[in-house]
């Protein structure tokens, strides 16, 4: 898949602003940005859905042509949140969806919905789904188009951890397949594993664009809240040792949304945070033992990923945080 | 995403496309299942087929008939009636109302649940989606035209019965003639029907609303039965899909005239061509982007769309004068004279007296226009001054009879005598039974163009 120079304006806002994307067979690329990026219309202009101002796409070497019905071959996906006819059933709803594929998928209904566990539930109207089911019915839905091409926006929003992790596994058998994948989140944490690339976009920009070996490279170090039984002598030894840094987190715990930056006072209820260079926390951890101070809790609060996520992004870690993405998606 | 699940290849890899021509026969077929599925259209159905037993039922047990419709007089007399009464009143109302449940939700049903973007991204086009809805949303809408058609025939012939059917002229329609022209009253109303189906259609697409879409064709229907009470100019109403359902009042005249069954087809036909080829551009430009944008088009779309509408029901009440006013006295005379005729042969039959055929009765009739204008649809007064030949030195006996007549603009009227001068609306046949008296309430229609 290959988009070149897409730009679409919604009124005054320019939500996708002269955006390349290009992904490969077998890649996986995490689409990365904030609410708002551009993400989802970007997906939309994929899919033919909203016709670009300006730029191409391009699918397995054709121009994408909403008239032509062969255009969409081997794409699937879905956008925002899978969407189905909440009076029919799960399994009617994909034989439905089989019946405008003009495939013989119909035949693999049964197994898809073993697949994503809703073989038992298949005969229940949509309308009784939860969230999460409806997410999984959305990946069955994808699925029977036999997709090498696959577009999946925010895949685990509403699926418990064990979801997560077969999605992720649906992922990589796919991608082990040949398919090319596009996954989109606004959460870094839930994709860093799976995804073989990245594109970051802000305000309808792409910001970030290259392999995650590239961007785990020039990420900045993790960084931790530390609580210890004397955090001043912590703080002055973080001073000495080479590779940390030391600071106080205003407005408390950052993992719970308090700020990242030093500018706190640890008389006045701040957190103790460090940022340490790899290969420099266990000497740390060793100082801090020596000195007779001990470590009551060390919680890593941001992955170098996300540090590089939020930087590219500008946005403000509070929101989105891993372990908030149930929240964060029933927002949506 | 259970353990024990099917391995991926096995369920994913073993899909082959095959993509048989024809995705607007997916479509189709798909969107059939749909509305199959749905409780509306299931108790639409449902009503389509019980209805007109429900109201046959009704009839039977209970004398009064409703005689503002064309043929309500008759409904205790002929089966047939019962069809035709059931008819006028699914031109007025249950087709729109059909079309309206139909095909007002078909497309925006696809707002509502959020799924244009499943659908969309499947491998059919806009075009086939369009066309594939278009055509299950026509196939139901006849298909229910179709079961209202036979269940209304089948519950007039079992609960009243087969016999002939009074002509708009006074005659009698044998049951086989009777059948066929009730038949392709029907056919002819599904003409309208299918204008009614794509301008619900066009609700559907142009507002994203299925509130609007479902109600819209019932509120444009209300609007046309409003306008062909106002003014007196035939081009206006003729120009009202709505009087397109008439078109087959003629056909029951001993001398049949096709041009308002012509025309009403023809303006029925640009109406759908104007309302699909209205749909399909405001859908082939449509950016499907999302619900923030979606609800900000989506509120604006459905006040253009009733300002639009608006508009043009004004448009046709100021323009309801345009063109020539076909109701004179000379054609209701014309008409309700030999009309009057018939139906007082077919009395003196039923009483038992000889009545050589062909016989015409000396009639002189005056009519005259209640209100300032001398032509025009409205109240009108007729006078069948009747010449009965007798011995004596006065060869004739003057008798004359008054009747009150409704005309409407398409020339057909309903004229009613005091029982005073013709009796009761029941009279004692030669068998002793209880018959419709023919001079009480008198239908015609006589050609305005």
């Amino acid at each position: 898949m290959r988009a070149s120079s897409l730009v679409k304006r919604f009124d005054a806002t320019c939500a996708v602003d002269g955006v390349d994307l290009v992904v490969q067979e077998g890649e996986v690329r995490g689409l990365l940005g904030p609410n708002g990026a551009g993400k989802t219309t970007l997906l939309r202009m994929l899919f033919g859905l909203v016709q670009p101002d300006h730029g191409s796409i391009e699918l397995f070497d054709r121009p994408l042509d909403a008239s032509d019905s062969a255009s969409l071959d081997g794409v699937a996906g879905f956008v925002e949140d899978p969407s189905f006819y909440p009076y029919l059933s799960g399994r009617a709803n994909l034989e439905l969806l089989a019946e405008l594929d003009r495939n013989d998928a119909r035949a693999q209904i049964d197994g898809l919905l073993e697949l994503v566990g809703l073989r038992t539930r298949a005969a229940d109207r949509v309308n009784g789904y939860s969230t999460g089911m409806r997410q999984r019915l959305g990946i069955a839905a994808a699925l029977l188009r036999a997709p090498r091409l696959l577009l999946l926006d925010e895949p685990t929003g509403g699926l418990d951890p064990a979801g997560v992790r077969e999605v992720g596994t649906l992922v990589r058998e796919l991608s082990s397949q040949g398919a090319a994948i596009v996954l989109s989140s606004h959460q870094i944490g839930e994709v860093e594993e799976l995804c073989d690339s990245f594109t970051v976009l802000r305000r309808g920009r792409v910001v970030w664009n290259g392999s995650a070996a590239q961007l785990r490279a020039q990420a900045p170090a993790p960084g931790y809240a530390l609580a210890t039984s004397d955090d001043q002598q912590a703080l002055a030894i973080a001073a000495r040792e080479p590779g940390v840094e030391a600071g106080v987190a205003q407005g408390g715990n950052p993992a719970h949304g308090g700020d990242l930056t030093h500018g706190g006072d640890l008389a006045h209820g701040g957190d103790l945070t460090i940022t340490v260079q790899e290969g420099y926390l266990d000497p740390y951890v060793l100082a801090l033992g020596r000195a007779g101070v001990a470590v009551r809790r060390l919680e890593l609060l941001l992955s170098p990923l996300e540090s590089m996520f939020f930087a590219l992004a500008g946005e403000p870690p509070s929101d989105d945080r891993p372990g908030r993405s149930e929240q964060a998606a029933a927002s949506r | 995403m259970t353990a024990t699940r099917t391995p991926l290849p096995e369920a994913v890899a073993s899909v082959r496309s095959t993509h048989a021509a024809g995705g607007m026969w997916s479509v189709y077929r798909a969107e059939r299942r749909k509305l199959a599925s749905q409780l509306a259209i299931r108790l639409l159905a449902l009503v389509c087929l019980l209805g007109p037993f429900v109201f046959a039922a009704i009839l039977k047990v209970q004398s009064g008939s409703p005689t503002d419709t064309l043929y309500g007089v008759w409904v205790h007399s002929s089966g047939f009636a019962v069809s035709l009464v059931l008819l006028a009143f699914a031109g007025s109302w249950g087709f729109p109302i059909v079309a309206g449940i139909v095909a007002g939700d078909i497309f925006s049903s696809e707002d509502r649940y959020g799924t244009w973007k499943m659908v969309l991204t499947r491998s059919c086009t806009r075009r086939e989606l369009f066309v594939g809805k278009l055509l299950a949303a026509t196939t139901f809408s006849l298909g229910l035209v179709l079961l209202t058609t036979v269940s209304s025939l089948v519950a007039g012939m079992l609960l009243v019965g087969d016999q002939s059917l009074v002509s708009l002229s006074g005659t009698l329609f044998s049951p086989g003639r009777s059948l066929g022209l009730v038949l392709v009253s029907w056919l002819v109303c599904a003409v309208p029907a299918l204008a009614f189906t794509s301008l619900a259609v066009l609700f559907s697409i142009a507002t994203r609303n299925g509130i609007m879409g479902v109600i819209g064709p019932g509120l444009v229907a209300l609007a046309m039965q409003l306008l062909l009470l106002v003014g007196s100019g035939i081009w206006a109403h003729m120009l009202l899909v709505g009087s397109a359902f008439n078109g087959w009042h003629p056909l029951f005249s001993t001398h049949p005239y096709y041009g308002p069954l012509i025309v009403g087809i023809a303006v029925s036909l640009v109406w759908t061509i104007v309302c699909l080829g209205a749909s399909w551009l405001i859908l082939r430009r449509r950016d499907f982007a999302g619900v923030p944008v979606a609800r900000r088009q989506g509120w604006a779309m459905p006040v253009r769309v009733t300002l639009a509408l608006a508009g043009a029901i004004a448009l046709l009440a100021i323009a309801s004068n345009w063109g020539p006013n076909g109701v004179t006295a000379a054609r209701l005379q014309a008409s309700l004279t030999p009309t009057f005729n018939n139906l007082t042969l077919l009395q003196q039959r039923e009483l038992g007296r000889a009545v050589p055929a062909g016989v015409k009765l000396n009639i002189v009739p005056t009519c005259s226009r209640r209100g300032s204008s001398p032509r025009g649809p409205g109240d009108w007064v007729c006078t069948m001054n009747v010449f009965i030949p007798q011995p004596g030195a006065v060869p004739f006996q003057q008798t004359p009879v008054t009747y009150d007549v409704s005309v409407q603009s398409d020339g057909c009227y309903k004229a009613q005598s005091p029982p005073a001068f013709i009796g009761n609306q029941l009279m004692g046949n030669a068998q002793g039974h209880n018959v419709v008296n023919p001079l009480y309430t008198i239908y015609g229609c006589f050609d305005t163009m």
